[in-house]
């Protein structure tokens, strides 16, 4: 490499730059090691035992013949554990580590068997015996609102956990020309990451070390210290990068008990679940949207009247958070100057509800992005005029007190309708859609950076932040590069080692390149300055390279320069999320599709995808991360959903029926285009990314389907069978 | 995955004393692409797993003998689709064996696999009813022959005896000219299980010959003429499932039904 100087360009030279991803070679050919692929010595395998149904009451459990199994180490129940057993969860502590007394969720671990091996850990957890009584689960929006459905947690009132009422003006009396009203639902669907979820505890002398792919270290070390009673620093989780994350992999879960059982054992133990177990383990709250909206003659909002139910499972998780965060912002990019928004978060005996990509707007997104598209067939307008005459103008407040528009949002919109070329007439049984999809983003959080200058001039960058394949290391090699104007092959970026890495709040919200970003630039900056110093007091010009500038200063022993750099969204105490947001993730969606009346088969022929990032750090990056998620998004719109049977089971467990797009159902054009003028608050101007492809994409091809064969579904996903389906009613 | 015993014989006698020592808990392992998963849910729990690949004289060749294409119980779909006497003579069995499983599942899965796993919703099963196919089957007693239309008898059973293997499946070529097709519906474009599947032959004298597959309890032969297709499809026997209702699957065959027809029809006229 030649030498590296410290003489920083005012124009970035790699900000900006769609510089190959870091590691991607790693992930695409199988060196890269996931946790599933560490060999920690000593560890004992684990196999979880769960009854089959959802809830029940556990009257015995025989674990005789279990214990009998060859290399069978430790048969463990809710017996083994401190009484009362600990509960936790990121917002609540409202989930045992295992079951007690009664089961909430087909899949909730009764019983843990850890043994030497994989097999004999299987064998062993199926010869587990849990006599048990089946008892009524509450598995529905409908029942778990029922006042005479059990109580999913029985310490409560109600199945009801929170309740938020959003809302300005006076909706009441709100005169409108026009009011559409429909119900709209969408269906409990899971992460399906490619890499499994597994996990290690090892106790070691300091306390206990976890090896999770959790996207958020420092939450799953404070969440397994509160479980144990000690204080965070006697945890050290050690997070490898994981295969795909979406939320599933956000929020702690089984954690704790391993926690617990590696501590009883006194061993390291190891637990990969299967893809099966997964989905009993996350999904996404699903939910049922009454919306209500008022329309002038002109086709402006005059009021949005929402009630969102929204199921989670049996036990909080995040999926509080989820529902406030999205009925907060439900109304969309558009100005509705009356407003009222009900939501609820309803516990049911069903796997509980977590992040997942967009937390919680895609399922307000459909609803009322579905309500503009009938209002517009309703008053004779375009579907895109009716969206140009509401959404607001660029630092226009659309929500009282919140921060107004960020970003030139028409722009977005008509970007979009010019790429699927909206006017255009359309062959037989083809229809377009258009829509808009718009997230808050990360409130009253913060990330610290630490940056090291290395005595040769190369770097490593310590950030708290998971590289889930959005790219991370790659931004953040790209600022440092730019920032301490040395090469990107002289710059390593360390994660997930909570032993290692400073604090970061959580790798979710769209947050990490705007706000580690920010950390990592202030923490280049805290270098600089140094460096700086270093110079005048050793009397060097600014062009002279770091080694040699360090040379001279620390002398044959060597020594560093060490930035420490932060970053905050500032909490807002009385804000209904806690803060601002300090940005807003904005997309636009467009689909033009052919569908077969005969068959009700849709084939997606177009989709472009507009983003408004403010800057796009690395383009391929942003590109690529907007159509995985309008994939990802054309999933829950087509075909993704966990139907459950009356015992609360999953009926189609596995990858062989619950169906997501493969290669062959990606849309046969998809563009996607990026709106970039530097106004947001992250490096650059750069605003937050990648979950925004699927905000809006199911209104897109739901309305694009109804153009093409005259019907409108309310239910997602968008099956043939449903497409069908209605075709055939209309035309009875 | 529960325990069992191993086997990898060379000879068919070694097959025959292991499938008698084992039976009823004995599962023939060929391509693998339906045991190995239901090994690993737990559904399939044998004490003993027979490997039949190795075993001398086991053939993976496709072969014209006597106005009949023999396939050996080893050919993969990959082979069979490429291979052109059944290109020639049975483009329905290569349209149906093209959208079976995944390319990596098609390279190794087999066609015998395919039928004696007897899914209602077997790809191939519907086009090898089509073209009369029968099934050559041996044991320790000796070989025998049997139509596979009397194969199939329930939803992972078939006619074969504790003891028997398939060897082969023989395909008669037809002498007369008609034309022949597969259609089938899924939820996505890509790699799936058939909703509902359909395969038609048609003579000069319009006879047709229709099968359909994830319609009934068992892959389901009818006979007709072209005026005949809703009388045809009548005879199904569907139900709902997670994989769709049964007007949908109904409904579905009389549309793949006239859609094959026409393809057929075609390819009579070529």
């Amino acid at each position: 490499m030649p030498p590296v100087n410290n003489l920083k360009d005012d124009k970035p030279k790699w900000v900006g730059q769609s510089l190959g991803r870091v590691g991607a070679e790693d992930r695409v050919t199988g060196r890269q090691k996931y946790a599933a692929d560490l060999r920690i010595d000593n560890a004992l395998q684990v196999k979880f035992v769960t009854v089959d149904c959802a809830r029940a009451r556990i009257i015995a459990i025989h674990t005789e013949a279990a214990a009998a199994v060859e290399g069978v180490r430790c048969i463990l129940t809710s017996a083994d554990l401190p009484q009362p057993v600990p509960k936790c969860g990121p917002a609540y502590d409202d989930r045992p580590v295992i079951a007690v007394g009664e089961t909430r969720f087909h899949g909730e671990p009764v019983v843990v068997v850890a043994a030497e091996t994989e097999d004999a850990a299987e064998l062993a957890a199926s010869l587990v015996r849990i006599e048990y009584e089946e008892l009524p689960p509450v598995l529905t929006v409908e029942a778990a609102l029922d006042p005479g459905s059990p109580l999913v947690q029985d310490h409560l009132q109600s199945n009801v956990l929170t309740e938020n009422h959003f809302g300005w003006g006076d909706v009441d009396s709100a005169q409108a020309h026009c009011i559409v009203e429909n119900d709209y639902t969408f269906p409990m669907v899971t992460h399906f990451a490619i890499e499994p979820h597994a996990f290690i505890a090892a106790p070691d002398p300091d306390g206990i070390t976890i090896w999770s792919p959790i996207q958020h270290p420092y939450v799953l070390r404070r969440v397994v210290a509160t479980a144990l009673g000690w204080p965070v620093a006697r945890v050290r989780i050690i997070a490898p990068d994981p295969g795909g994350g979406f939320g599933g992999k956000g929020w702690p879960k089984v954690e704790p008990l391993l926690a617990f059982l590696a501590l009883r054992v006194g061993r390291p133990v190891r637990l990969v679940m299967s893809l099966e177990e997964t989905f009993q383990a996350v999904r996404r709250a699903s939910a049922k949207v009454h919306a209500r909206t008022g329309f002038d003659a002109d086709g402006r909002i005059v009021f949005q009247d929402l009630e969102a139910n929204f199921l989670l499972g049996a036990y909080a998780d995040i999926g509080p958070r989820v529902v406030s965060k999205a009925s907060y912002s439900a109304c969309g990019p558009y100005r509705a100057p009356h407003a009222r928004v009900v939501s609820r978060a309803l516990l049911s005996h069903t796997t509980p509800s977590t992040a997942f990509r967009g937390f919680g707007t895609p399922q307000a997104s459909w609803a009322v992005e579905s309500q503009l598209n009938e209002a517009a067939a309703r008053l004779g307008l375009d579907r895109v005029e009716i969206r140009r005459r509401n959404v607001p103008a660029k630092g226009e407040e659309f929500i009282p007190n919140e921060n107004g528009a960020d970003g030139n949002w028409i722009e977005s919109l008509e970007k979009a309708a010019a790429a699927v070329a909206w006017d255009v007439p359309l062959a037989p049984n083809r229809g377009r859609g258009i829509s808009l999809g718009l997230k808050s983003s990360s409130t009253a959080s913060a990330s610290f950076a630490l940056v090291r200058l290395h005595h040769d001039g190369s770097a490593s960058v310590l950030s708290g932040t998971s590289d889930m394949g959005q790219g991370a290391r790659t931004v953040f090699t790209q600022i440092v590069a730019d920032e301490l104007a040395i090469e990107p092959d002289q710059i390593v970026v360390v994660m997930g080692d909570t032993s290692v890495v400073p604090f970061d709040s959580s790798t979710s919200a769209s947050r990490s390149t705007v706000f580690m970003g920010n950390a990592i630039i202030a923490a280049c900056k805290h270098v600089q300055e140094q460096v700086a110093a270093i110079a005048l007091e050793v009397g060097a010009g600014a062009e002279v390279p770091y080694e040699e500038l360090l040379r001279a200063y620390y002398g044959s022993a060597r020594g560093e320069v060490i930035g420490l750099g932060s970053a905050r969204s500032a909490y807002v105490p009385g804000h209904p999320l806690g803060g601002k947001s300090a940005f807003w993730e904005m997309m636009a969606a467009a689909a033009e599709v052919e569908v077969d009346p005969e068959t009700g088969m849709v084939d997606i022929r177009k989709l472009v995808l507009v983003s408004d990032v403010g800057k796009a750090l690395n383009p391929m990056q942003v590109e690529t991360q907007d159509e995985g998620s309008a994939v990802m998004g054309l999933g829950h719109t087509l075909m993704e959903q966990l139907l459950l049977d009356s015992h609360g089971r999953i009926r189609n467990l596995g990858a062989l029926d619950y169906r997501i797009p493969t290669i062959e159902d990606i849309p046969a054009e998809l563009h996607s285009f990026l709106i970039e003028n530097e106004d947001g608050p992250g490096p650059s101007g750069a605003k937050g990314a990648g979950e925004g492809g699927l905000l809006s994409i199911a209104a897109a091809v739901g309305s694009a389907i109804n153009q093409a064969v005259g019907v409108a579904i309310r239910d997602l996903p968008l099956t043939p069978e449903r497409i069908w389906q209605a075709i055939q009613d209309r035309q009875t | 995955m529960q325990p069992f015993a191993y086997f990898r014989p060379e000879s068919r006698g070694e097959v025959f004393a292991a499938l008698r020592e084992f039976a009823p808990d004995v599962r023939i392992l060929a391509g693998g692409t339906d045991l190995m998963v239901r090994l690993r849910s737990g559904r399939f729990r044998p004490n003993a797993v027979v490997d039949v690949k190795r075993v001398s004289g086991w053939s993976s060749q496709i072969v014209e003998t006597e106005g009949v294409l023999r396939v050996g119980a080893g050919v993969t779909m990959t082979d069979l689709v490429s291979a052109p006497s059944v290109q020639q003579h049975f483009p329905a069995l290569v349209e149906a064996a093209s959208v079976v499983g995944s390319v990596q599942i098609r390279n190794r899965a087999t066609l015998a696999g395919n039928i004696c796993n007897a899914s209602p919703a077997a790809d191939t099963a519907p086009p090898l009813l089509v073209y009369g196919a029968v099934v050559n089957v041996a044991s320790r007693a000796g070989e025998r022959q049997i139509p596979l239309s009397e194969f199939f008898l329930g939803p992972g059973r078939t006619a074969l005896a504790a003891g028997e293997l398939v060897e082969s499946i023989d395909l008669p070529i037809p002498v007369e000219a008609a034309g022949s097709a597969f259609q089938r519906i899924t939820r996505r474009r890509g790699v799936d299980l058939a909703t509902a599947n359909l395969s038609c032959s048609v003579n000069r004298a319009g006879e047709v010959r229709m099968a359909f597959g994830a319609a009934a309890p068992i892959p389901l032969l009818v006979t007709g003429t072209a005026a005949s297709l809703e009388e045809m499809t009548a005879q199904a026997r569907p139900i709902s499932d997670v994989r769709g209702g049964a007007a949908y699957r109904q409904a579905m065959l009389l549309v793949m039904a006239r859609r094959a027809l026409e393809v057929s029809l075609g390819r009579l006229r070529q």
